[in-house]
């Protein structure tokens, strides 16, 4: 360690210590030379003999500095300023070298902050990999796999399972705070108490509330950090203090820590007592708890699995829809969904694209090697070891991988812009940054990159024997071998193209099916924003006040039509209901599952869906025994297959004789209730004025204008206000923002894909072109043997476009293979749409093989073009 | 060089550490007087190449044995100094200890009976 620091402090000081040594070695030589003249000599002959005896003060000098120590790191420095050198000699192959280099890091260590941030960084949890989720597995009822729980199998869970320390459960609980300042909706989750120790995460201010204030309904709330600043301007009484929330006070018991989030949700402010109603603890159906468990020390996934299915079977024995199991998820794996495929899709896509530009490079190395030949010769005739020489090479090519690595850092950045967008909602710090772990990556990346372009030619070019590189033409100095080995990078990169192009290809065919899917409803100019109607929660005022606000609303200038709905469309994947139809045995219902909408009248002509049969909603559809619905495609076709559902009747959950049946009176074509990207399920659609049976509450508006949607937001607010001043209006967006933001994933992951292929392609062909032109440039001296011998230019031009011909067909061959496997790692990503690989496979080839023959034809025709005798000379 | 006299002794390899700290031993010195005093001491019978001298006074410097200081030479001009440092007297003793292990270890086997025949 000493010596370390000895060592640094000398490298500061080196020019002194130059000097100071040229000092030492003079007073020697005056020393001798005096001690000679007292021993006799003349002056001069005493000066001389000291000469003589000190030998070459230079070498003196050079192996007293070795001593010091730094010798290895000299040579570095030395290697790595003769490698500027070299980067500014050559221009051209520097900025090829460079900007591949540059696409291939930039773009593994964008997509890597990314993953990083998250699939790896820890989740702000303590044990985070010990928490999972608990969904009801209701897929046998043609619900989801992932269904939300009931509270009442969370007690029964809580009270008899032996994997898990604890479970937690939490549900959607909005909530509207008024008092001072504009009444604002807040997005509220009512979680029960232990929440927080499950979790294992602390307030930073006050506590979180115990099972007796939970128990009890008492009307306390923890907030988040985020809205202790921007509502409360961060005051430090905040603890204790009572805000109005639904119109009732409710005290503030704790703040989470900055940044604090949890499922489902990163915007979620707020936390309630779930306080379930002791009827609803019992009640097996009531599907709205999200449930969140710590594994047991030492119990698995697996086992967790098989014993909670196992108990779930046990709980719902005697569920009249029959039992059903459950499912059990990694938090981590919750939370990321669908990006993680997308995330391991494109980080492999990108270091296949890293390792064309490697590859690239090795050819574009060892291709000039073959003009340095002359260079190294010299060095090791003066004596360069292997060794050195190697080292020398390989300090070149770091040289070149560092250039291309601040490169590609200055790409990765906006890139990192557009790749925020892939972070999933649950998740928390939306922000990626080139932070220590991105960079640390960036390095091993720029330094593995190096080896893997530079050792070959490194090798290759340090075991040339002096005298062959000496030698004037420098010819024969690769054989059969180095085109082996160049051969095989060209079909390697090749393959790698081929297998990007086809993967790219399959995306972009799902990402055009993604775009063109009938959505059911017109999403251009159309405003939505949602209205909660917690504090209407007499029916009869909660009808007059939607009528009201939608009326207002109409009026607007530039408002050409608005209508509620209790989901605004594409946005939520919940919300469904058990049913039954007239004359089906009542356990049927078990089985059938649909989603349920409750709409104003107004709502289907204001989104622009089409009717496949019957009517929408009239005015006559008022509040009945007899109630009316609208039904969809999929329901109409599941249940009525090839016949009219006009006029059949169904019932929904309250089965028993106090439930509304209701007729069916028209049939609308598929609207993507779910989500652009979700597959459609039946949905059955009531009138809000006939739903009195229901708790969905139609709080979501749709507003159709006539001009910008943008430009009427403040006269809506104005417009709901002259009806309730203290109904706040939350999730303003533009259905077209909506569809964007779920497209998001997709089109950032073909478009980044689709750039990567695109790259690849290009490099590949390049790759191609460098290798055949260097073949030609070395075998332009039997080119001439074999014109002069009487080969054609045809020949010749068949001889070099067949081998380009030949490395491209066994390229594409090896890529189709890769991209086979490839394809079935992403199945995912193409959103249930099955591509047709045929076309895709053959646009690919095509467009390989028309780049590779122009790569390969431009060298052979200069090949076929020849002088023979100019050929010949070429020495 | 100054000639080849049948005389001068080769330094084995790794001794010229050993003679420099020795050397040291007595009192501070520059290059040049730690060459002559290892001549003079030997009885001419050691040679120090330069070349080899100030790489090891350098080396020994970066061990930390020896410690370098400038001052004037008892001729009035700048030269640098070398002393020994704990960490050298250390070093020496346990050279030394080494050396003369070495030592009695060949005058065993090559003078197996008695020294008189040399």
């Amino acid at each position: 360690m000493k010596s370390i620091f000895r060592k640094l402090y000398w490298l500061t000081r080196r020019a002194d210590k130059e000097a100071e040594l040229h000092e030492e070695l003079q007073f020697h030589l005056e020393e001798e030379a005096q001690q000679r003249q007292e021993g006799g000599l003349a002056k001069d002959e005493a000066r001389w003999a000291a000469h003589r005896e000190l030998g070459n003060p230079a070498l003196v000098e050079e192996n007293t500095r070795a001593a010091w120590g730094w010798t290895r790191v000299e040579q570095l420095a030395r290697d790595a300023a003769y490698g500027m050198r070299q980067v500014r000699r050559n221009p051209a192959f520097s900025a090829i070298a460079i900007a591949t280099l540059a696409l291939g890091i930039g773009g593994i260590t964008a997509i890597f902050s990314a993953f990083d941030a998250i699939l790896i960084r820890p989740l702000p949890y303590a044990d985070a990999d010990r928490l999972v989720m608990v969904w009801d597995d209701m897929s046998k009822s043609e619900g989801d796999s992932t269904f939300f729980s009931t509270p009442a199998e969370w007690t029964e869970w809580r009270r008899l399972n032996t994997v898990f320390t604890d479970l937690a459960c939490s549900q959607p609980g909005d909530a509207i705070l008024s008092g001072d300042g504009e009444p604002e909706e807040v997005r509220a989750r009512k979680v029960t108490w232990n929440l927080w120790s499950v979790i294992g995460v602390q307030p930073a201010l006050g506590r979180v509330f115990t099972e007796d204030e939970d128990d009890k309904g008492a009307r306390v709330v923890v907030i988040s950090h985020g809205l202790w600043q921007r509502r409360f301007g961060g005051a430090s009484d905040i603890v204790g203090r009572k805000i109005p929330v639904n119109d009732e006070a409710y005290e503030v018991v704790g703040v989470m820590p900055r940044g604090f989030y949890f499922m489902p949700s990163r915007d979620i402010d707020m936390w309630m007592p779930a306080s379930f109603p002791p009827g609803l603890r019992r009640n097996i159906t009531w599907h709205v708890a999200q449930i969140v468990a710590r594994l047991k020390p030492g119990v698995t996934l697996e086992q967790a699995r098989q014993s909670m299915a196992a108990l779930s079977f046990q709980v719902t024995a005697r569920d009249f829809r029959g039992p059903h199991s459950v499912t059990v998820i990694p938090l981590r794996e919750e939370m990321a969904g669908k990006t993680q495929t997308a995330l391991i899709v494109l980080l492999w896509s990108a270091a296949a694209l890293l390792l064309i530009a490697c590859v690239n490079l090795a050819n574009l190395l060892l291709s000039r090697g073959a003009v340095r030949g002359r260079e190294v010769a010299v060095r090791a005739a003066l004596g360069a070891g292997r060794g050195r020489l190697i080292a020398q090479f390989l300090t070149e090519s770091l040289v070149l991988a560092g250039l291309g690595a601040v490169a590609g850092l200055a790409l990765a950045v906006p890139a990192m812009r557009l790749l925020e967008q892939l972070v999933p909602e649950a998740m928390g710090a939306a922000r990626l940054t080139l932070d220590w772990r991105v960079l640390a990556f960036a390095t091993v990346i720029a330094v593995a990159a190096a080896l893997a372009f530079g050792l070959a030619p490194a090798w290759r070019e340090s075991r040339l024997a002096p005298q062959d590189g000496l030698r004037d033409g420098g010819r024969g100095t690769a054989g059969a071998r180095s085109h082996w080995f160049q051969h095989s990078l060209i079909v390697i990169e090749t393959a790698l193209a081929v297998a990007l192009l086809t993967c790219g290809g399959l995306l972009l065919q799902a990402f055009q099916h993604l775009w063109n899917t009938d959505l059911g409803i017109r999403s251009e100019r159309l405003l939505t924003f949602e209205t909660p109607l917690l504090r209407y929660k007499d029916f009869d005022r909660r009808v007059a006040f939607v009528n009201a606000e939608l009326e207002k609303v109409r009026a607007i200038p530039g408002v050409t039509n608005a209508g509620a709905i209790s989901r605004i469309p594409l946005t939520v994947t919940d919300g469904s209901r058990f049913y039954l139809l007239a004359q089906q045995p009542r356990d049927s219902a078990s089985k059938q599952i649909a989603l349920t909408r409750v709409v104003s009248r107004g709502y289907f002509t204001t989104v622009g869906a089409r009717l496949r049969e019957g009517r929408f909603f009239e005015p006559s559809d008022q509040k009945s025994e007899s109630p009316a619905v609208v039904v969809n495609e999929s329901f109409a076709n599941r249940n009525y297959p090839g016949r009219s559902p006009l006029g059949e009747r169904l019932k929904f959950e309250r089965l028993n004789e106090k439930g509304y049946w209701y007729t069916i009176v028209g049939v609308v074509k598929e609207i993507r209730e779910r989500g652009v990207a979700e597959e459609s399920r039946p949905a059955i659609y009531r009138v809000h004025e006939q739903a009195d049976q229901t708790n969905d509450l139609p709080s979501g508006i749709v507003v159709r204008t006539a001009v910008e949607p943008g430009s009427i937001i403040s006269a809506v607010r104005q417009a709901i206000w002259s009806v309730d001043k203290n109904q706040p209006l939350a999730r303003i967006r533009t259905m077209g923002d909506i569809v964007d933001r779920q497209l998001s994933t997709p089109t950032q992951s073909t478009a980044l894909l689709g750039a990567f292929a695109v790259m690849a392609l290009l490099l590949a062909s390049i790759g191609i072109y460098g290798v055949l032109s260097y073949a030609v440039t070395q075998r332009t001296n039997e080119i001439g043997v074999r014109m002069a011998l009487g080969a054609t230019s045809r020949d010749i031009l068949l001889s070099f476009g067949r081998r380009g011909l030949m490395l491209t067909l066994a390229g594409l061959a090896m890529g189709l293979a890769l991209a086979a496997i490839a394809a079935r790692s992403m199945t995912s990503l193409l959103y249930g749409f099955r591509p047709d690989y045929l076309p895709t496979v053959t646009v690919a080839s095509l467009i390989l093989l028309t780049v590779a023959a122009l790569a390969s034809l431009l060298p052979a025709r200069r090949a076929s073009r020849m002088d023979p005798v100019i050929a010949l000379r070429s020495e | 060089m100054r000639g080849n006299a049948p005389s001068r002794i080769e330094l084995l390899q790794g001794t010229l550490d050993l003679l420099i700290l020795r050397t040291l031993l007595a009192g501070p010195a520059h290059g040049h007087a730690i060459a002559t005093h290892i001549q003079r001491t030997s009885e001419d019978l050691l040679q120090v190449e330069t070349g080899s001298l100030y790489p090891a006074l350098h080396r020994l410097e970066a061990k930390g044995w020896i410690a370098p200081f400038w001052e004037l030479s008892e001729k009035g001009k700048r030269a640098r100094f070398y002393r020994l440092t704990p960490l050298g007297r250390k070093q020496l003793a346990a050279e030394r200890s080494k050396w003369d292990a070495f030592s009695r270890a060949m005058a065993l086997v090559l003078n197996p009976i008695d020294q008189e025949g040399l």
